[in-house]
């Protein structure tokens, strides 16, 4: 009822290639795409500023580390360093004097490229052993970045990223940066759902259901993984560059410790491995749920004069969050988007339940 | 009479709106603090007791009328130590009109400097942050309010000169935790070790730091005559347990502000007996405002938490903290003729401190606009088997090796812009 698909034709190749063939699919996203280019007007700064624009910084980092993952199999437990790698190698750029796009392109490749060198490792190892390789990866950053001043900042070990220049232009209102996020994440977004069609994705996939079977039919193993740790290294990187830039403001070490790696593993798992969409969902719940849990709970207690202990009231969120994490795995093994696509699947053919498979 | 469920409806909306619209009308005379601290993930047990110090001096204060009638509200959020969730509880504070933010933590105070210089909102860092917000031109809303930890190596390495009378060719040697944090002395100490003449031996033990034993073994090789530890929670601990294993004598051990009771229970009261540490707020129970805490707000059931933990070092710390910020408002109050209390009124009051001692707990603190530290001061304290006792008077240290360091780090800060 809701997604009319009869009556759709496809005459020619290009309408069967649409990313999203159902008309009902493209309306939806029309109504997203502007509700988000509305957001600035409808929400308040606080949302804007502090949920909306680093969830969506957040979700780029976590396509970049999914394409890895979901779509090539590979394993990396140090995503959070080759963010860092691009946000410092970023800032330091845009401080010498290079123009910020210039910087963000140079911190990409910075880190793709040294992404690259320790994802060689997945040339020989694979799933737990790859993750101890890359966890070196981590380590190694932060340990450089702490012990080499000239990188750190100082003394103070705290960078501050000079004000974000678009083109000549300088942004620094709440909206401004948004901006700059959505549409980053946008851009993401297509390619991550384009790359999937082609035949680098195809590798990817063929690589990450079994590399030797691939490499029989054809596929370099060696090219393809390097190319996957690659293209998702540079992603990480740009997303690193700017999570700095549109909103930590300065950047220290321990905003890219191994929690930011691990977290956006788990963005990835709980969102679902491999969906684009899945990414949103993921990280809109390990990103925003430890807060707003926060909040409602206070609030709660707030309302009934106090009545839970300020030692509860910090510690049950965390409580809380586990279980929705653990909550949602069980109910669906396969992450978030799984749990959407299942309820799309019921309403293609709703209410003609008999039609379903 | 019947109720059916929409009038239940209706009457439990009512009443929930109600109760989010009471604290929203609660007294015009009121000023907004946010602590955003970490109770769950590094601090933990600091934080708890630093935010019970803190609450229990507010409600002291509210109890009695408040500031010239102005009442101190608090809103407090754990934050994890993660600057994102320092972030997004700072622009909270903000839409709520928070005059200023307490984060008791260096990671999230770290994220926020820019924003907060940007807001114009009062960000303490209470032995915390950056050392460099001192040098209150560059940093005018950045407020350490305490003495920086440079400025506490300075003490320490003072009072060990004190013991030998001279540090002339003695080993001193530096056990830190390998963060910024832990490293951030070692410019001092090496200024120092010139100044003083004494070789500096820096050892650097990796993160979260419960895994220390390579360390200590190469020290005891080096035979240091004084040992300065640099960590905190679990690391410290571990420090001061594998330096009494490898023989070092307890009363040669010197830490930085951040050991407690509590550690010094995981060590073994009676062993730990003899610890040195940096003091900036007088420990347990004697000091007359935590008296006053005592009789007006925990005999009458109203602390914030475990009486058992009143007059607790971290507690105390959180009491100063809190004292300090009161301080600024009265001295805002008093700038502006009892105006309201923004933002820029309880800047002025903070950066103009005058010799406040919180009767008696803390060293004489006075701000300039020019100085956020309020002079470095401290003193060394030793365990005793049960307590912190002062081992010298209130003092202050090689400001000027200090100063050296603040001004050259907020030149750099300066340079490049916020």
């Amino acid at each position: 009822m809701f997604y009319r698909a009869a009556g759709i034709r496809h005459t020619d190749y290009r309408q069967t290639r649409q990313l999203w063939p159902l008309a009902a699919d493209r309306r939806l996203l029309a109504a997203i795409a502007a509700l988000a280019l509305a957001a600035p007007l409808l929400l308040s700064p606080l949302a804007l500023n502090s949920y909306l624009t680093p969830l969506l910084l957040w979700t780029s980092a976590a396509l970049g580390l999914n394409l890895l993952m979901g779509g090539a199999g590979q394993v990396h437990l140090g995503y959070g360093a080759v963010m860092a790698i691009g946000a410092y190698g970023t800032v330091h750029l845009v401080r010498a004097g290079l123009p910020f796009e210039l910087a963000l392109l140079a911190g990409g490749l910075l880190a793709a490229l040294i992404g690259t060198l320790f994802g060689a490792a997945a040339l020989r190892v694979k799933g737990l052993y790859l993750a101890v390789s890359t966890l070196a990866l981590q380590y190694l950053t932060d340990f450089v970045i702490v012990h080499v001043p000239a990188i750190s900042g100082g003394s103070q070990a705290s960078l501050q990223v000079p004000a974000l220049r678009l083109l000549g232009q300088p942004v620094t209102s709440d909206a401004g940066l948004y901006f700059v996020a959505l549409g980053a994440c946008a851009l993401l977004t297509v390619w991550m759902l384009n790359i999937r069609r082609t035949s680098f994705g195809r590798a990817l996939a063929a690589i990450r259901e079994k590399d030797f079977a691939a490499e029989i039919l054809g596929v370099s193993a060696f090219r393809y993984k390097l190319l996957a740790f690659w293209v998702s290294s540079f992603v990480g990187g740009v997303a690193g560059a700017l999570y700095a830039f549109c909103y930590y403001k300065a950047v220290s070490p321990e905003q890219f410790h191994i929690e930011l790696s691990i977290q956006l593993l788990a963005t990835v798992i709980v969102g679902g491995m491999g969906s684009v969409l899945g990414c949103y969902f993921g990280a809109a719940l390990i990103l925003l749920a430890p807060p707003l849990l926060n909040h409602a709970l206070a609030a709660l207690s707030r309302q009934y004069g106090g009545l839970i202990g300020n030692d509860l009231l910090t510690h049950a969120p965390l409580i809380l969050y586990g279980a929705l994490i653990v909550g949602f795995l069980l109910f669906e093994p396969l992450g978030l988007a799984k749990i959407y696509d299942n309820l799309r699947k019921s309403l293609l053919v709703w209410p003609f339940r008999h039609a379903r498979r | 009479m019947s109720i059916d469920r929409r009038q239940l409806m209706a009457a439990g909306a009512a009443a929930a709106l109600a109760g989010t619209l009471l604290p929203a009308r609660a007294q015009d005379k009121v000023v907004r603090f946010g602590m955003a601290q970490d109770f769950t993930v590094v601090y933990t047990f600091v934080t708890a007791e630093y935010s019970q110090g803190q609450r229990d001096y507010f409600s002291l204060v509210n109890e009695r009328g408040g500031v010239s009638g102005w009442k101190i509200a608090t809103e407090i959020v754990d934050t994890g130590n993660a600057p994102q969730r320092g972030i997004e509880a700072y622009e909270r504070f903000k839409r709520n009109g928070v005059v200023l933010v307490d984060p008791l933590s260096t990671p999230v105070s770290r994220a926020l400097v820019s924003r907060a210089l940007q807001d114009k909102i009062n960000l303490v860092t209470t032995f915390s942050g950056r050392s460099d917000a001192a040098d209150g031109e560059v940093f005018p809303y950045v407020l350490p309010l305490s003495a920086s930890y440079w400025s506490q190596a300075a003490i320490l390495v003072e009072y060990m000169a004190r013991q030998d009378k001279d540090l002339k060719g003695k080993k001193i040697a530096f056990v830190h935790i390998d963060t910024p944090f832990g490293r951030e002395p070692l410019p001092l100490l090496q200024a120092l070790a010139r100044r003083r003449g004494f070789e500096l031996l820096p050892f650097a033990y990796a993160p979260p730091g419960n895994e220390q034993s390579a360390v200590w073994t190469q020290l005891r090789r080096a035979r240091p005559d004084w040992t300065l530890i640099w960590g905190g929670g679990v690391g410290q601990t571990v420090s001061v347990k594998e330096a009494l294993r490898n023989g070092i004598a307890a009363d040669r051990i010197a830490s930085v502000v951040w050991l407690s009771e509590s550690d010094m229970k995981v060590v073994g009261p009676a062993q730990a007996k003899g610890v040195l540490k940096y003091e900036g707020a007088a420990s347990g129970r004697e000091p007359k405002i935590i008296q006053d805490i005592l009789r007006e707000v925990v005999a009458k059931g109203k602390g914030a938490g475990p009486q058992d933990l009143v007059g607790t070092s971290y507690y105390n710390i959180g009491v100063m903290a809190a004292a300090t910020m009161v301080e600024g408002v009265r001295k805002a109050l008093e700038i502006t003729g009892g105006g309201a209390v923004t933002a820029e009124a309880l800047n002025q009051g903070l950066r103009n401190i005058k010799g406040f001692t919180a009767e008696g707990l803390i060293p004489p603190l006075s701000t300039t606009p020019k100085d956020h530290q309020g002079g470095g001061m401290g003193r060394v304290a030793q365990w005793d088997g049960s307590r912190w006792v002062p081992k010298t008077d209130w003092l202050a240290s090689d400001q000027d090796a200090v100063w050296d360091l603040i001004r050259a780090s907020s030149a750099e800060f300066k340079k490049t812009g916020t």
